[in-house]
């Protein structure tokens, strides 16, 4: 089955920008509903013009996914299950990681893979043979604003179906050696008298991790699409079933 | 209601922020598109230069030379990194975060990654890979360093069997740890650059000579016809994330460096073949494939001015092209690709190699070197970065370093640098940031 991927980056974007900014606690502010600046970050990661990809996605199994690098487990405070960690949470299962902060409105930043993110639930909760090799993660990297109650309000927003954690560090000693591990750059993006924004200087990554917690694929605009991502799923789930 | 009109006021905010991605910024338009732009005017430029035997500590170098006109280092050497000996500095680039710069050696394929992130007026280096022909299973020369997301692709320009033009490529992790290597297919074995359109899930590879001709004295290897056989003639279309090849397309005469078109409805990029001197239109078909079109030629084709670097504005409308032999730039307008039009000529120095404008395209910037042993000789061996303003119809100089006069060597690859984006500051050039980020910062 090959199938054509037709849509539009900012449409979907937009999507999970909508329902999920609409709703947003009040601390976010009215700010995080605004036009944030296309100065910061992501507007300018990738070429001028929106990413609307056009093509057909690799058969699975029709291509391999090298190890990229391998992950260790750290401490997460879960919104559900409160203290645990990354691997308790994967339980040895395939992963989608992706970290996002909640005030972050880049349209091709943490609300497009949040979008992406709420796709995969929808069909891995209809796909019980995938969906129960897989969990979804989404980690904030701004745990002094993101407190687990508020990631509790992301995940009553996004309703998961299938097993989809909605998680942040409990601090910054718990969230550097994280962001290193997974080589997942945040910066605080200051005002040159240091105060700082209330953004993030970061590059839109989503991880995917095979059941021995080795980074097989990251994605970013551009290749962070449902389709493509469920692709690369079946294609460890084929080469583990050989 | 209320909830509409939330919706559209969120709508309107997505266009304004789509129209402000094409706002002027500064940064050379052939970058991975996974690479971090910077914004407003750069700081620094970045030169990857060859050491020369007795000038200087002789050794290969990261040079950075100040770009802001408002501070007293503007056109000045500001810091220079050694590496220890020569190993024919040639090209190198930017990780995905932009903080780390990947650099390589053609001759004993060393590369040395710097980190540029942490003080962006003094890189330093950090990381020696010495293992790249072992890692890669005889790949070597690493040419093309492009970045993804956790990752580079580097394209190989030999192999360590015969040191011909078989070569392949070669990926790592942003920590510097092999991951594999790619092979380039049979019939088009030789590799050179490598760029990728994320939209269409395409990457083109194109393809020059091996060891035995690019580390071989220039005038000997022309004389030599059993060596001037031995160029690439191909470029191969791969999907990009199964990294298979899907295509390959007769290019002949060496095509080398390769320019997508960055608007996004263009499904075409440009090449230039050094050996035959034409501007080469990639294009998608209809039907999904690609189709490989010599569009023009550059200068008089009969004189080989030998094109080397081109370099596409961000509108897609002016292509910058420079020939070697000649020290000449020529300026296409390439609004209708099919037909490329000179717009404008000008001699920059006696040899001519790199050229990098920024994303705004107000500079432009050119360097001398193309490799240590195809370099001309004696007075005409100039070697330096020039600056140039450009307004879209002339080149107008703002300054010039001399490579040879600064004991530095051989100066080679561009690549730009600025405070405010590695010290993570908010622009403050744009007019749109300060009010809404203040709002939200409190």
């Amino acid at each position: 089955m090959r199938r054509r991927i037709v849509g539009s980056v900012v449409a979907i974007a937009c999507a999970a920008w909508l329902p999920g900014g609409a709703s947003r606690p009040s601390q976010a502010g009215g700010a995080a509903s605004a036009a944030r600046p296309a100065t910061i970050g992501e507007a300018y990661t990738y070429a001028p013009g929106a990413f609307t990809p056009e093509y057909q996605v690799p058969e699975p199994g029709s291509y391999s996914l090298p190890v990229i690098q391998r992950i260790h487990d750290h401490p997460l405070i879960d919104a559900i299950r409160g203290e645990t960690t990354l691997f308790s949470l994967k339980a040895g299962r395939m992963a989608v990681v992706a970290f996002v902060y909640m005030s972050c409105a880049e349209a091709t930043g943490c609300p497009f893979s949040l979008s992406v993110l709420h796709r995969l639930d929808a069909v891995l909760a209809a796909d019980p043979s995938l969906g129960s090799r897989v969990t979804l993660l989404t980690i904030s990297f701004d745990p002094g604003r993101d407190t687990p109650r508020r990631m509790a309000d992301l995940r009553r927003l996004h309703d998961p179906k299938s097993d989809w954690s909605f998680t942040t560090p409990s601090g910054e000693a718990a969230l550097t050696p994280l962001l290193a591990d997974f080589d997942q750059s945040a910066a605080k993006l200051r005002y040159p008298d240091g105060r700082w924004s209330g953004l993030f200087r970061h590059v839109l990554k989503v991880f995917l991790l095979d059941e021995r917690n080795e980074v097989r694929n990251v994605y970013s605009v551009g290749f962070l699409h449902p389709e493509l991502v469920l692709a690369d799923l079946r294609t460890l789930t084929l080469a583990a079933n050989r | 209601m209320r909830r509409r009109i939330s919706l559209r006021s969120r709508l309107a905010a997505l266009v304004v922020l789509s129209s402000l991605s094409t706002a002027a910024v500064a940064d050379e338009t052939c970058l991975s598109p996974y690479t971090p732009k910077i914004i407003g005017p750069e700081d620094y430029v970045y030169v990857w230069t060859l050491g020369i035997e007795g000038l200087g500590d002789g050794s290969d170098k990261l040079v950075t030379i100040g770009a802001n006109p408002t501070k007293e280092n503007y056109g000045k050497v500001i810091s220079s990194v050694s590496v220890g000996g020569r190993h024919e500095a040639h090209h190198a680039d930017f990780n995905d975060d932009r903080r780390f710069f990947w650099a390589g050696g053609l001759d004993d394929s060393m590369i040395y990654l710097f980190d540029i992130g942490s003080d962006p007026a003094k890189p330093k280096l950090t990381k020696t890979i010495t293992s790249f022909v072992k890692d890669s299973g005889g790949v070597v020369g690493p040419h093309t360093f492009y970045a993804l997301p956790g990752r580079l692709l580097i394209t190989g320009l030999s192999n360590d069997k015969d040191h011909g033009g078989k070569t392949g490529i070669v990926e790592y992790n942003n920590a510097g740890e092999y991951i594999r290597t790619l092979w380039m297919p049979e019939k088009a074995a030789y590799g050179y650059d490598l760029r990728i359109q994320p939209r269409l899930n395409r990457m083109l590879t194109s393809s020059f000579t091996g060891w035995n001709n690019y580390m071989r004295d220039f005038g000997e290897m022309l004389a030599d016809p059993e060596a001037m056989k031995h160029f690439g003639n191909t470029m191969v279309v791969w999907d990009a994330h199964a990294r298979e090849p899907i295509q390959i397309l007769e290019v002949p005469g060496a095509p080398l460096e390769v320019r997508w078109a960055l608007q996004p409805t263009h499904n075409y990029a440009f090449t230039s073949t050094a050996l035959t001197s034409k501007i080469w239109l990639i294009e998608r078909k209809d039907d999904g494939t690609f189709a490989a079109e010599a569009v023009g030629d550059i200068g008089d084709p009969k004189k080989t001015p030998l094109p080397v670097d081109i370099s596409l504005s961000v509108d897609d409308r002016f292509l910058f092209v420079d020939t070697f032999l000649d020290g000449m730039v020529r300026v296409y307008d390439v609004s209708n690709p099919r037909r490329p039009k000179l717009v404008h000529e000008q001699k920059i120095g006696s040899q001519l190699n790199m050229v990098s404008e920024t994303w705004g395209g107000e500079h432009v910037y050119f360097t001398s070197s193309l490799l240590s042993k195809w370099d001309k000789k004696g007075d005409e061996n100039e070697q330096f970065l020039k600056a140039y303003g450009w307004n879209g119809k002339k080149l107008s100089p703002l300054f010039s370093v001399d490579f040879v006069k600064e004991k530095l060597g051989r100066a080679h690859l561009i690549r730009f640098g600025q405070d405010q984006f590695y010290k993570n500051q908010v622009a403050q050039s744009e007019p749109t940031t300060s009010g809404r980020v203040a709002a939200l910062a409190r």
